[in-house]
Parts: structure tokens; C-alpha cells; sequence
């Protein structure tokens, strides 16, 4: 394994999209304020609890991973698609870099971004509510695993894409519908049968679970982390 | 005569149903010009893309100074430089800053003076600092040359720099070529420029439809067909062998 050209990849990849920084990082914090702002306080104040918490602290898990998949899905599909488009990946093919290394460049670089952004959101929604993390080892182990998935799945969908459309496809017809269905805005508790079931498999708005304060978060967590033991277990079979 | 620095063997590339190099052998001598010409789709970018890493053969071997490029496609692909058909440029990075990257992807430790250097020699000095999509369609070709050159390679391939080109930068190109090879660089180069081939070429290979139809030497090519140009003897072997096709 090549270390200069690992770190290149990588550095190169973070400089990306520090040079944007007003589109890859302050967009998306604008965003989630105006949620936070929206349903937290305007909508939030008239709304009772939610699972033993106030709405406000409720929604904040949900936006703050929501935020992550967004970002880390955005980075690696939006760097590998443009230099698919504008032939640098050539650049890259032609380097001394097997293809394990890249995927720890890019995937390690869109982390990086996903993690300065939720961690920005989470500090932008202690603006507005006290919200404390009662889980470190959960929160930064389903972190690691939700952004490092969702990089891999911008390189498939780089990979795939043709047209900048086919790039849109998976965030505003997958990850939106899944994220706002998936219990960021409410409980699932909420939901009649079959909705109830259906939901606690929907990665999209679960993934904030373990960020999360109330009985409910951590009851879904479990079941989750009983389906990530039996992924693995699977796989090592 | 001195050691291939190439070496094909039996190599077939083929995209489906399309055989797009079809059993091709040739070597490549430490630095010469060896030019390859051929109509378009014969197969001259697939063979480059097969030796660089941008495309894995079907079957056969390719040897870079007694590499494997499959094998030992680290240690190749740091004896290789390519400068590509197309201009590519990265938008969010200045000259010397994709100047610096290059050498950190090509695994040599990034060095701001080699950068510089770089942009001397290649006049582009001037526009160091500024974004690469503001350059000229020939200060962007010139980038490229110099991308290519960032980890001193060995062996150069030169994927037809002057289409679509100005004559004032065709020359400019060419003498860089020149100097490369004074410096022991060896270049392999496609051009649809006969003329150039011609003029610059110590060898060489006319490929069609992904077979080699000859390899040889410039000075006994021109000598054994009675001192015609090389683009009549070139239009007559493509000719002969679209008709051996037909056939």
C-alpha cells in the first residue's frame, strides 16, 4: 500500500470540498436550522411530547443523522461523478493505487465531511434545545458505520450514473422518502399496523435512533442492532 | 540493439462481442519515438488504455521494463506516464496545485519547487494560482504534458496531443517531445499527423481494425518503398488490408 498516494487521494478529496465550503457545509447547515426553526419551535411549541420527550429534543437525532447520510452519500457520488465527467478520473486510474485504497480516500473523505456537518447541526440544535448524547460508544460507532454505508453506496451510485439525473435518483427518490418516513418528524409508535412494522425496518429515519434520549429510540436500536449481528454473521458464514 | 521497455505480448482486448486489439505483439526500445498510427477505432487509445490501467487486456501479457502491468501494476504505472486525448482538467484546483496532487497520486513525495519547475518549462508560470477551467484550450494541453511528467516517467504515451491543436503549439509540442527524448525518455506516440510521425518517429506500427499490419524502423520504411511519403505508404496498407477485411 502506497501511504503518499492514499494521503494525496485522500487530502485532495477534503480539499474538494473545503473549497466549496458554502454549498458542501454552510448549505446544508442553513437547511437544518430552518427544520430545527420550523418544526422545532414554530411547530414544535403546539405540539405535545413525543415518546416521553419534547418535540424539539425529538427531532434533533433524526436531523443530525439525517444530515450525515445526505453528506456522506453526496461527497463520494458528486466527486467521482464529475471526474467521471470531466475525464480526471483518469488521473487517478493511471495511479500506483489498487482499488481498496481508493475506497479508503474517498470513503474516509466523505466521513470527514459528514461528521464536520452533523457535528455543526447537533451544535446548531444546542442553540435551541439542551440535547445531551447519553450513548458515545452508539453514537459513534453507528457514525462510523451510516456515513462510511452511505459513501460506499455514492460510489456505487457514481459508478453507475450516466447523467447528472441518474445522480439525483437516490437521494430525492430514496433517502428523502426513507429519512422523513422513517420517524424523524414523529414517532413510529404513533403509526397504526402494518406501518408501525414497516417502519422499524426503514434505515432511512432509524439511523438516529442511538443519538436519541427516549425509550422508543432505544427499543428500535435493539432490534437493529440484533439485524446488523445477524448481516455479519451472515457475511462471516 | 538496448532492452525493450515495453514489451506486448499476444494481447487481446475485447468489449463484448467486439474484439477491439486482437493478438498484438510489439516491443518498444529504451528512447526511441515510436510512432502508432492507424484510421480511427483501430485500436491505438485501447492498446494505451490496456498499459496504462485504464483497461485490462482479455488475454496476453504486457511487460513495462520486465514488470507485469497486471501483476506489478504499482511498480508500472510509476514507469508510465500518459498524456490523454481528451483535455481533463479539475476545476476546483490551480495549476500548481494539481501539479502537486499529480505527484502525490503518482506516489512521489509532493514538492512545491519540482511544481514550479514544471510550469517554467511549460510557461505556465504566470497562471499558477489561477483556476484551471480559465486557461486556453493550449495552456490546458500543456498541463497535461506536465501532469505527465510529474514522476519522471520512463516511458511516455502521448494519446494524439495535437488534435484539434494550432499549428504555434503543434511545433511547441513537438520540441518538447524532442527534449523529452535527449533527456532518455522513451515516447510512444498516436497521431493522425503523418507528417509528424514522419518527421519525429524512429519507428514505426500501423495498426487496423486491432491488428498490427507493420512495424518498422522509419528510415527502411521509406527506404523499401522507394522514398514515398510515409502518408501514401500508409494510405496503401490500410487500403490493401481493408480489402484482405472485405475479403
Amino acid at each position: 500500500m502506497s501511504t503518499i498516494v492514499l494521503k494525496t487521494l485522500f487530502i485532495k478529496e477534503i480539499r474538494r470540498f473545503s473549497k466549496v465550503w458554502l454549498q458542501t457545509v454552510l448549505s446544508p447547515l442553513v437547511t437544518t436550522s430552518l427544520y430545527f426553526l420550523v418544526f422545532g419551535v414554530a411547530l414544535g411549541s403546539r405540539l405535545r411530547e413525543i415518546s416521553g420527550v419534547p418535540y424539539i429534543q425529538f427531532v434533533v437525532p433524526g436531523l443530525v443523522m439525517m444530515t450525515m447520510i445526505r453528506d456522506s452519500f453526496l461527497n463520494t457520488s458528486s466527486s467521482l461523478f464529475q471526474s467521471k465527467i470531466n475525464g480526471t478520473i483518469t488521473d487517478i486510474l493511471v495511479a500506483p493505487i489498487g482499488a481498496f485504497e481508493m475506497l479508503l480516500a474517498y470513503v474516509g473523505a466523505a466521513m470527514i465531511r459528514a461528521i464536520i456537518v452533523g457535528t455543526l447541526v447537533y451544535l446548531v440544535a444546542l442553540t435551541f434545545t439542551w440535547f445531551p448524547l447519553h450513548h458515545i460508544g452508539w453514537t459513534v460507532f453507528f457514525t462510523i458505520f451510516v456515513t462510511a454505508t452511505l459513501a460506499m453506496l455514492g460510489i456505487v451510485a457514481a459508478l453507475w450514473a450516466e447523467r447528472f439525473d441518474h445522480l439525483a435518483i437516490f437521494p430525492n427518490f430514496v433517502l428523502l422518502p426513507l429519512a422523513f418516513l422513517g420517524g424523524v418528524f414523529y414517532s413510529i409508535d404513533l403509526l397504526p399496523e402494518p406501518w408501525n412494522t414497516i417502519s422499524r425496518f426503514n434505515p432511512g429515519g432509524r439511523a438516529g435512533f442511538v443519538l436519541g434520549a427516549s425509550r422508543s429510540h432505544q427499543r428500535v436500536a435493539a432490534q437493529w442492532l440484533q439485524l446488523a449481528k445477524l448481516v455479519i454473521m451472515g457475511g462471516q458464514a | 540493439m538496448k532492452p525493450p521497455v515495453l514489451r506486448c505480448r499476444h494481447v487481446t482486448k475485447r468489449y463484448g462481442k467486439f474484439t477491439a486489439l486482437e493478438d498484438l505483439s510489439l516491443e518498444v526500445y529504451e528512447g526511441e519515438i515510436f510512432a502508432l498510427l492507424g484510421p480511427n477505432g483501430a485500436g491505438k487509445s485501447t492498446l494505451i488504455h490496456c498499459i496504462t490501467g485504464l483497461a485490462k487486456q482479455t488475454k496476453g501479457s504486457i511487460e513495462v521494463l520486465g514488470f507485469d502491468t497486471r501483476r506489478d501494476f504499482r511498480t508500472t504505472r510509476r514507469l508510465v506516464g500518459l498524456v490523454p486525448q481528451e483535455i481533463n482538467y479539475d476545476p476546483f484546483f490551480t495549476p500548481l496545485e494539481s501539479l502537486m496532487i499529480q505527484m502525490g497520486l503518482m506516489g512521489v513525495e509532493p514538492s512545491r519547487e519540482r511544481a514550479e519547475g514544471l510550469l517554467k518549462t511549460f510557461a505556465l508560470d504566470e497562471k499558477r494560482d489561477a483556476y484551471t477551467r480559465t486557461l486556453s484550450g493550449g495552456m490546458k494541453r500543456r498541463l497535461l504534458v506536465a501532469k505527465s511528467l510529474v514522476h519522471d516517467p520512463r516511458l511516455l504515451f502521448l494519446d494524439e496531443p495535437t488534435a484539434g491543436v494550432d499549428v504555434e503549439l503543434r511545433q511547441e509540442l513537438w520540441q518538447e517531445v524532442e527534449q523529452l527524448r535527449a533527456a532518455g525518455t522513451t515516447i510512444v506516440l498516436t497521431t493522425h499527423y503523418i507528417e509528424e510521425a514522419e518527421q519525429l518517429a524512429d519507428r514505426v506500427g500501423i495498426l487496423h481494425k486491432g491488428e498490427l499490419l507493420l512495424v518498422e524502423s522509419r528510415e527502411s520504411l521509406l527506404e523499401r518503398h522507394g522514398g514515398r511519403a510515409l502518408e501514401d505508404i500508409y494510405l496503401e496498407l490500410i487500403r490493401k488490408a481493408d480489402g484482405r477485411h472485405v475479403a
